[in-house]
């Protein structure tokens, strides 16, 4: 993302006249509502299963608690900030941090209240039911009474977090129309998942380094387990391996599933097909080079083993999905959101021609 | 283009210059953003009139980056060039370059007229847009008290009493650049007793129409020989009244004089909103530098 | 049983010729309302409520950053008109819109009526919404008004009268048709029986006439038709989204928009997509910030240049504010006759001016008993109440028409007609009388089509005159029969 893309600013006139049109504009309020949205609950996932894995370790020094919290820290907010507010990486401090900090943008409340005014810029585009689910988690969230049961039950309350983004996309299924605008929906959704997912398993292994002692035993196994969790794939992945888990598996199961639908290849897949639905093009037709990566690294997981990918290295592959992905994003802002700032840190502000005073 | 603090002793008027002249005028602007800019729509007011006062000969338009021009007349009779540049752009140059050959008065002698050649119903509602209120020119208690200072008595004769309101600016107001800016309204400039050529031309405007005497803001340039090394010019803002039997007379309070054949004129409007040289929006970040420069040479 | 107790008292009530007569119009829904208990009654408008909710038809209140909906209150009992009735209202408004198109068209071009000395020139000259860089401009099928929502009350004798023109933006369409829809399900077998004339095909209506004034280059091909709004924060932009919806165009805003080469586009995901017609629910000075109000962000910049071009249209068309000015309101009539040779069918209310010297003369002496409107306010602000105004509310007033006595004009007050509307006071709920007005809605294109009834707005609180929604009114579904009873 180093250099400037070619200005868009000549973006292909249609002598289409018809009104299905989607607007821009349109189009990115319902991709970020949707990324927001799975954002959130990822992250309350992720937050809810670490904080039942403390409980199992409630002798942590300061030491082991910084190094377990730290890449979750990392995966949903910023280490400076967090430092600037907190002297502490503890479980309170970093889940408060990434919960309620709104000086966070990745915290859940920041999340939900970005995905909330992406809504309500195309209010008329999405159900009733649906603006009033994200409406009614968002005030929620605002509400004493939600600080109450984070602190006398976390668990309670991330549960409830989950329940308003399963609602509210399960109201999306059901009552936004198919067309243009589900598709960016769900691409929304895909590409988030997918890179949720990668985050997940890379916390796990960049990180927390099994010591050779760790291996197999107790602590290592309720962590894998954790893994699992987090991506709501415990009992998915026990109906499917009926023996321990193993890491192996566990990230064999999280990458290449394609029965478990948050695993890395199920996500790109159905990324893949929404894709080429929006771009009505072919399969195996690709639009840019970005797109054509990441249809090379769909192909890829059909045929890659996890040992290829434990040789070349986990934490890599990982890096280099979530390379493919964020390129993709950027593809599908140029490709259909339109006219990227040209100077992509600046914000796109109208302007008034300096006016030269007579002398 | 600084007129006080000069020689002579300022007292005197100077004659006015009735010798025709061959003009040449470039005004260049040029913009320098502080990133690439897009998506920029304009208009310009450069061009200069052909009217029994001069004719201009040459008109050369130029734009850097190239974009199309349109033109239409405004509303004032005004000729606007209007361009939009769409791609990203760094900086921008707008440049108009013209050959302007200026005639001597041919009208004759002012003749006198009266307040009472000022209550004609139909000269109230042909010049109604230069006898009120405009953006720039409220004519509100402070232009009022002003007005009244600077014309204590009766009108007696238009032209007159507009020369008179000018000695009034003259004596009472210091030209000061940099005092002001390109946003200052007319009763701010009756507080702050200095201003530029823009100013005094609001300024006058507002005790002006006070008076009753229908007057334009004219945006133009003119010839000045007296330049000091490592001046700036700009363009230049002056008045014209509209005197009964006949017609637009121009009057320039910034020089103290009534305008002569050093004088090209560009636009007339009811004030600076009317007649802006160059402005437009854009987008992306704001502009690092604006830079005008001015020249007006004599053809020889 | 519910409209027993009803007091017409000493004003022209609508539904009630006196105490105990009901005007033949009304038959059907006396009947009807006197049937309804008070459970059955909250039931249906608790139904209603809901519904409006539900589609939307709020209007946005933002007190703070959650940006509160409200509905506009709404009243069950119908305002019925019958057709005798109706046609001359209906002729009133057609003649009336027609004269005004003719006058705008006028004004930017000859300006005939004002060197015929009709209209003192200076009031057009001097008109805030004028806009001299529209002066020999020709506008498609050279129509300046395309909608128009003009306001009509009702005085102690029941005649019609002329309140003011709306044609700049007019709003509360959506309302109309929301209220029908409302009053259907409510009552459907009071709607059946009552033989009431639709109101449907008023989206259907505009539409076309939207795609009529499309761009002569354009030729005989399909023009696009956009709604743009000046955004979500816009109070009325539920309005806005609503009759986009209803006539299945695209709504904008400002910055979907782009001009490239003089011509009007859509930011879309397919590229950009041509707009040929543009009805617009901004203000003429926030629609370009190159020619009009540099700081708008609402507008986009170069469209007035692709106006200009004659490569869109714009509904309405820019510069028609001259004629939504309350100074200009006073010389309809004229207006009128000078185009038409015909007089006025609806009458204007009796109006002086405060910079003619007699009227104001006569304005100052009786500020206490005159209602005084700023020219070009709306919503009811600017306006003092002469009769309920508190002293230092008189003074201000003084003054201000003192400093400017152009922007001022004075009016008797009218003690409009009543309908029984549902009261919550301190005595309980019932049936109260409640002041009303009506505004119908004209479309002008090829044919001129007005909606059988159009908006009634009610002020809700006792006593009050005032019906806009920011200022506590409410609204009723307005029944135009077939026949007269």
């Amino acid at each position: 993302m180093n250099d400037l893309p070619t200005p868009t600013a000549q973006k292909p006139i249609t002598e289409r006249r018809d009104s299905q049109v989607m607007l821009s504009r349109v189009a990115n309020s319902l991709y970020w509502m949707s990324r927001y949205i799975e954002r959130s609950e990822n992250v309350a996932r992720l937050l809810d299963v670490n904080l039942q894995l403390m409980l199992d370790f409630a002798d942590f020094n300061d030491q082991q608690l910084k190094e377990h919290w730290l890449p979750i820290l990392c995966s949903a907010g910023d280490e400076e900030t967090f430092f600037s507010f907190y002297d502490r990486a503890d479980s309170e401090n970093v889940t408060e941090f990434l919960t309620f900090r709104e000086e966070n943008p990745n915290s859940i409340i920041s999340c939900l209240f970005t995905a909330r005014e992406n809504a309500r810029q195309v209010r008329d585009q999405i159900s009733l039911e649906m603006f009033e689910s994200l409406n009614e988690c968002y005030l929620f969230l605002k509400s004493r009474n939600a600080r109450e049961i984070w602190q006398t039950g976390a668990h309670d309350f991330y549960e409830q977090i989950k329940k308003y983004s399963h609602l509210f996309q399960g109201l999306t299924a059901s009552t936004f129309t198919r067309s243009e605008g589900y598709e960016f929906i769900n691409i929304g959704k895909f590409l988030e998942r997918a890179d949720k997912t990668t985050r997940i398993l890379d916390i796990k292994y960049h990180i927390l380094l099994p010591s050779v002692a760790d291996i197999g035993g107790a602590v290592d196994a309720a962590q894998w387990q954790a893994i699992l969790r987090s991506a709501s794939a415990l009992e998915a992945y026990r109906r499917f391996h009926v023996e321990d888990i193993l890491p192996k598996k566990v990230a064999e199961f999280l990458i290449f599933s394609t029965t478990f639908p948050r695993s890395i290849r199920a996500c790109m897949q159905r990324l893949d097909d929404e894709l080429h639905r929006l771009s009505g093009k072919e399969r195996r037709e690709y639009r840019s080079p970005e797109e054509r990566a990441f249809g090379k690294l769909l192909s890829d997981l059909n045929f890659l083993t996890i040992d290829e990918i434990q040789t070349s290295g986990l934490h890599e592959f990982l890096q280099g999905v979530q390379t493919v992905l964020d390129r993709l994003d950027d593809h599908i802002y140029r490709e259909y959101m339109f006219h990227p700032p040209v100077d992509i840190q600046a914000e796109i502000l109208l302007h008034q021609q300096q006016m030269q005073q007579q002398q | 283009m600084i007129p006080q603090s000069d020689t002579t002793s300022s007292s005197s008027v100077e004659p006015p210059w009735i010798e025709p002249l061959l003009l040449t005028i470039s005004h260049l602007t040029r913009y320098t953003y502080e990133g690439p800019v897009q998506d920029s729509f304009n208009e310009a007011r450069l061009q200069p009139v052909t009217d029994q006062l001069q004719q201009c000969r040459e008109f050369r338009f130029r734009l850097d980056p190239d974009a199309q021009v349109w033109d239409y007349p405004d509303f004032y009779s005004n000729c606007v060039h209007y361009f939009d540049v769409q791609n990203p752009h760094e900086s921008l140059e707008v440049e108009a370059v013209s050959v302007v050959q200026t005639l001597p008065e041919s009208r004759g002698p002012v003749p006198e007229a009266g307040p009472e050649s000022l209550l004609d119903p139909r000269l109230q509602e042909q010049y109604f847009d230069f006898l009120h209120s405009s953006e720039f020119v409220s004519l509100g208690a402070d232009v009022w008290r002003e007005a009244v200072d600077a014309l204590p008595g009766s009108l007696r004769d238009v032209w007159s009493d507009t020369v008179a309101i000018g000695e009034h600016i003259h004596r009472n107001y210091k030209y000061s650049p940099l005092s002001t800016n390109v946003n200052t309204r007319a009763f701010e400039v009756i507080k702050r007793k200095q201003g530029v050529c823009q100013d005094f031309a609001h300024l006058m405007l507002g005790l002006l129409r006070t008076h009753g005497i229908p007057s334009r803001y004219v945006s133009g340039y003119f010839l000045n020989p007296r330049k000091f090394p490592g001046e700036i010019e700009a363009s230049h803002a002056w008045v014209e009244v509209f005197l009964p039997g006949f017609g637009w007379k121009g009057y320039d309070p910034t020089h103290r004089r009534q305008t002569d054949s050093r004088y090209v004129k560009i636009a007339v409007g009811r004030d600076y909103a009317d007649i802006r040289p160059v402005g437009g929006t854009f987008r992306g970040k704001g502009t690092r530098e604006m830079v005008v420069e001015v020249s007006v040479q004599r053809v020889s | 049983m519910l409209l027993d107790r009803y007091e017409p008292e000493d004003f022209f009530d609508e539904m009630f010729a006196d105490k105990a007569t009901v005007r033949p119009h009304y038959g059907k829904i006396a009947d009807r309302f006197q049937t309804l208990d008070q459970a059955e009654h909250r039931r249906k408008q608790t139904a209603v409520d809901l519904a409006f909710m539900r589609s939307g038809v709020t209007f946005t209140v933002y007190n703070d950053d959650q940006g509160t909906e409200r509905i506009f209150p709404f009243d069950l009992v119908p305002r019925v008109i019958p057709d005798s009735e109706w046609q001359k209202i209906e002729k009133g408004l057609i003649q009336r819109i027609t004269a005004l198109n003719l006058f705008l068209h006028d004004i930017y071009h000859g300006q005939k009526i004002l060197k015929d000395r009709v209209i003192p020139p200076h009031y057009i000259l001097g008109a805030k919404h004028f806009r001299r860089e529209f002066m020999g401009f020709n506008v498609p099928k050279d129509i300046y008004i395309h909608i128009c929502g003009t306001d009509l009350i009702r005085d102690r004798c029941g005649n019609y009268l002329v309140l003011e023109d709306n044609l700049r933006c007019p709003s509360g369409a959506s309302y109309m048709l929301e209220n029908r829809a409302a009053l259907k399900r409510a009552f459907p077998d009071l709607y059946r029986s009552a033989r009431v004339q639709p109101v449907d095909n008023y989206a259907t209506e505009l539409r076309k006439l939207l795609q009529h004034v499309s761009p002569p280059s354009l030729g005989t091909s399909q023009p696009n038709v956009v709604l743009m709004t000046p955004g979500v924060f816009n109070s009325a932009y539920f309005e806005h989204a609503f009759l986009a919806r209803q006539m299945g165009i695209p709504i904008v805003e400002g910055r979907d928009l782009v001009v490239r080469d003089a011509k009007v586009y859509m930011r879309t995901t397919s590229g950009l997509v041509p707009v040929d017609v543009i009805y617009r629910r901004i203000d003429d000075d926030f629609l370009d910030p190159t020619v009009f109000r540099p700081d708008s962000l609402l507008g986009v910049p170069g469209l007035v240049h692709a106006y200009r071009s004659g490569n869109v249209s714009l509904a309405n068309s820019i510069g028609t504010g001259v004629a939504d000015d309350k100074v200009v309101y006073y010389f309809v009539p004229k207006i009128i006759k000078y185009y038409l040779g015909e007089e006025p069918i609806l009458p204007n209310v009796g109006t002086f001016l405060a910079s003619e010297p007699e009227d104001r003369g006569f304005i100052m002496e009786n500020l206490g008993k005159l209602v005084v409107k700023s020219a070009n306010e709306a919503g009811g602000y600017g306006m003092l109440m002469g009769p309920w105004a508190s002293k230092e509310e008189i003074e201000s007033f003084r003054e201000q028409i003192r400093a400017n006595p152009r922007n001022f004009i004075a009016q008797h007050p009218i003690s409009l007609s009543r309908h029984p509307t549902w009261c919550h006071g301190d005595s309980g709920e019932g049936f109260e009388g409640r002041h009303v007005d009506l505004r119908p809605y004209i479309l002008f294109g090829e044919k001129t089509t007005v909606t059988p009834g159009g908006l009634t707005r009610v002020a809700l609180r006792k006593g009050s005159l005032v019906v806009n929604s920011s200022q506590g009114g409410g609204s009723k579904d307005t029944w135009v029969l077939y026949g007269d009873s």
